[in-house]
């Protein structure tokens, strides 16, 4: 059973990554204007032109050049960056450890604090904890994490001066061993801490939710009359039932938590995916842009794909 | 943002069964507080043109002067006046919502419609594509298309739009699933009513409330997505919005607060808003549906 799941979501996962890279083919072809002029930037020379539609074979029939796109998206060749003169690939790589790093984080964190405050209101529920909580959620998930980043810097790093106003690591410091990551970690804890509010809101909110139902069980109730500690029937009775839906908002927040990641690494400076990203619209760096988009969205298609297989195994319900 | 929709609905036992534990007053506490909010923002924007009597786009000799009475929340680097930019700025942010919001609803109006009824083979595709198209991160997608293009008002609220349809897909096929084994659904097929009259005429009336849960998140959705593009510099420079204010402030976060703190008050506040309505509306729409 667990097998024919797990392949039924690997079969999605590989529908919608070729789904992605058709799309972009097609999105590049209905963009106005001339395909090679999108790939060789604004003002190429007549000669760059030329190469550019013999290289990418833009003067052959288009269901050619189709599988040409696909087979060459599929050997990790977006092309070349117009910007960088690099191959696109080799250019997302350099960036996307920054990236990581900062989701990967606020992730982590979120999901421990989305799951204390909501489990905390699910066991107040209801009541003023409840809805403090539940209220704070609201708020969290609907206020502009950009904006809020935009008041962070203000307040911590330009009013008050603890953090630097962006950036990764300080300019022209050689910092080594413990001195680098305490810069590091300086430096991520406003873009850390903005992207976190938004995704621990939501987790709290699902799992309150979660909670809740749990709780209204009958196994709850037989728990209870069995004398089982508190402590013991949230966390192994309740929680056990919850998880699933805990994994499953962090999967599908992720495409979100990135999408987040790349307005937040613009306003902090964070040399990430994000910036790339926003730095490709504007120098009308199109091979770069498609690529990021590419190299995003399977990034985010893998983690949804793990996150199934994850619910699977941690709940046989699941599995269908 | 995807999922709020749903989980707003489904948290307030839409869909999931009914708790035994309730809360009262929190639906209309939610409902008050979500008004007021997009009252007071709705009559800021539309009564524009007589709370300030300066226009968004005129120079003016004041650059970056902090708020003070001849400019209640400043002036940019230019010399336009703040306030009057944020006001008439929210016409054009609540513009691109609302009508990409219809558009969105309407499509996963139709879609999930059609799957709730029609069922079987068409029911499995559609839901398929609509969970598959879910993983995709929606913005990032809307960042590419419209980069790629080009921006211009319509297309943005075309993208938006198309792109949004999948959380009230799956809410009305639920709805319809439930709505097709009803016994007024089966005396409207004896009375010999056509399929599409048993959807105009008996269905979309008894999804209403869904609709209106649905459409008020979306909006929220849409206003947010606008303002990300344009915060990216894909918006309209001769159209500001709220989003294009915002990355106008971050040029001069260090020099010029104002410019960040004003336009960003009001986009949270009408998405706080509109959060806040579609979360009463859903906890009502499932008090009544329970009776």
């Amino acid at each position: 059973m667990i097998v024919r799941s797990v392949l039924r979501r690997l079969l999605t996962a590989a529908f919608l990554v070729f789904a992605v890279v058709a799309a972009t083919f097609f999105l590049i072809h209905l963009a106005p204007g001339d395909p090679a002029d999108l790939m060789a930037g604004d003002a190429p020379t007549p000669e760059f032109r030329a190469e550019v539609r013999r290289a990418y074979g833009l003067d052959r029939p288009v269901p050619e050049q189709f599988l040409t796109f696909v087979g060459k998206a599929a050997q990790g060749d977006f092309g070349t960056s117009i910007y960088y003169n690099k191959p696109v690939f080799q250019v997302i790589w350099d960036r996307a450890p920054a990236t990581f790093l900062l989701t990967g984080s606020a992730i982590l964190l979120a999901t421990f604090l989305g799951v204390l405050l909501g489990v905390a209101a699910a066991r107040r529920a209801p009541g003023k904890l409840d809805t403090l909580i539940t209220g704070g959620s609201l708020i969290g998930y609907s206020v502009p994490g950009f904006w809020i980043g935009q008041l962070l810097v203000l307040l911590f790093a330009v009013e008050l001066g603890w953090v630097p106003t962006g950036g990764m690591i300080s300019a022209r410091s050689h910092y080594t061993g413990f001195a680098y990551l305490a810069d590091l970690g300086r430096h991520m804890a406003l873009p850390v801490f903005t992207l976190t509010i938004f995704m621990a809101a939501m987790i709290a909110r699902f799992t309150r939710a979660a909670m809740v139902e749990a709780f209204d069980q009958d196994y709850i109730t037989v728990a209870e009359a069995k004398g089982v500690s508190p402590g013991r029937i949230v966390w192994h009775h309740a929680f056990r039932n919850a998880v699933v839906t805990v994994v499953t908002v962090v999967g599908l927040e992720f495409g979100a938590v990135l999408a987040g990641a790349l307005v937040i690494e613009i306003i902090f400076g964070w040399p990430g995916l994000g910036r790339l990203f926003y730095d490709a619209i504007y120098r009308r760096d199109f091979p770069l842009l498609t690529g990021s988009f590419i190299f995003t969205s399977i990034a985010v298609v893998i983690v949804n794909a793990l996150t199934d297989i994850a619910c699977a195994a941690l709940d046989p319900r699941v599995r269908r | 943002m995807t999922i709020v929709a749903e989980t707003a609905i489904s948290e307030s036992g839409m869909i999931a069964r009914p708790r035994r534990r309730r809360r009262g007053s929190g639906a209309s506490l939610s409902l008050a507080v979500g008004c007021v909010l997009i009252a007071f923002v709705l009559a800021g924007v539309l009564l524009a043109p007589w709370l300030t009597g300066a226009k968004p786009l005129a120079l003016g000799p004041d650059t970056l002067q902090a708020p003070g009475w001849a400019h209640p929340m400043g002036t940019d680097d230019l010399g336009r006046d703040v306030y009057a930019r944020v006001l008439y700025g929210g016409r054009v942010s609540l513009m691109i919502g609302v009508v990409s919001a219809a558009v969105g609803v309407a499509l996963g109006t139709t879609i999930g419609l059609i799957a709730g009824f029609v069922g079987g083979a068409t029911d499995e595709a559609l839901m398929r594509f609509t969970e598959a198209f879910q993983i995709l991160p929606r913005l990032l997608v809307t960042i590419v298309v419209v980069a790629l293009l080009g921006g211009g008002i319509g297309k943005v609220i075309m993208v938006i739009g198309f792109l949004s349809w999948p959380a009230t897909a799956r809410v009305i096929r639920s709805r319809a699933l439930v709505l097709r084994s009803e016994e007024f659904m089966a005396a409207a097929v004896l009375s010999g009513a056509s399929w599409l009259r048993r959807i105009v005429r008996h269905a979309l009336p008894n999804v209403w409330g869904y609709l209106l849960v649905s459409a008020s998140l979306q909006v929220a959705s849409a206003v947010l997505s606008e303002a990300f593009l344009s915060f990216l510099g894909l918006g309209d420079p001769d159209r500001p919005s709220w989003g294009f204010l915002l990355q106008q402030g971050q040029l001069f976060l260090q020099q010029a607060w104002w410019l960040t703190a004003f336009p960003g008050l009001a986009l949270a506040m009408i998405i706080l808003g509109l959060n806040l309505l579609g979360d009463g509306l859903a906890t009502n729409a499932a008090r009544r549906g329970r009776r």
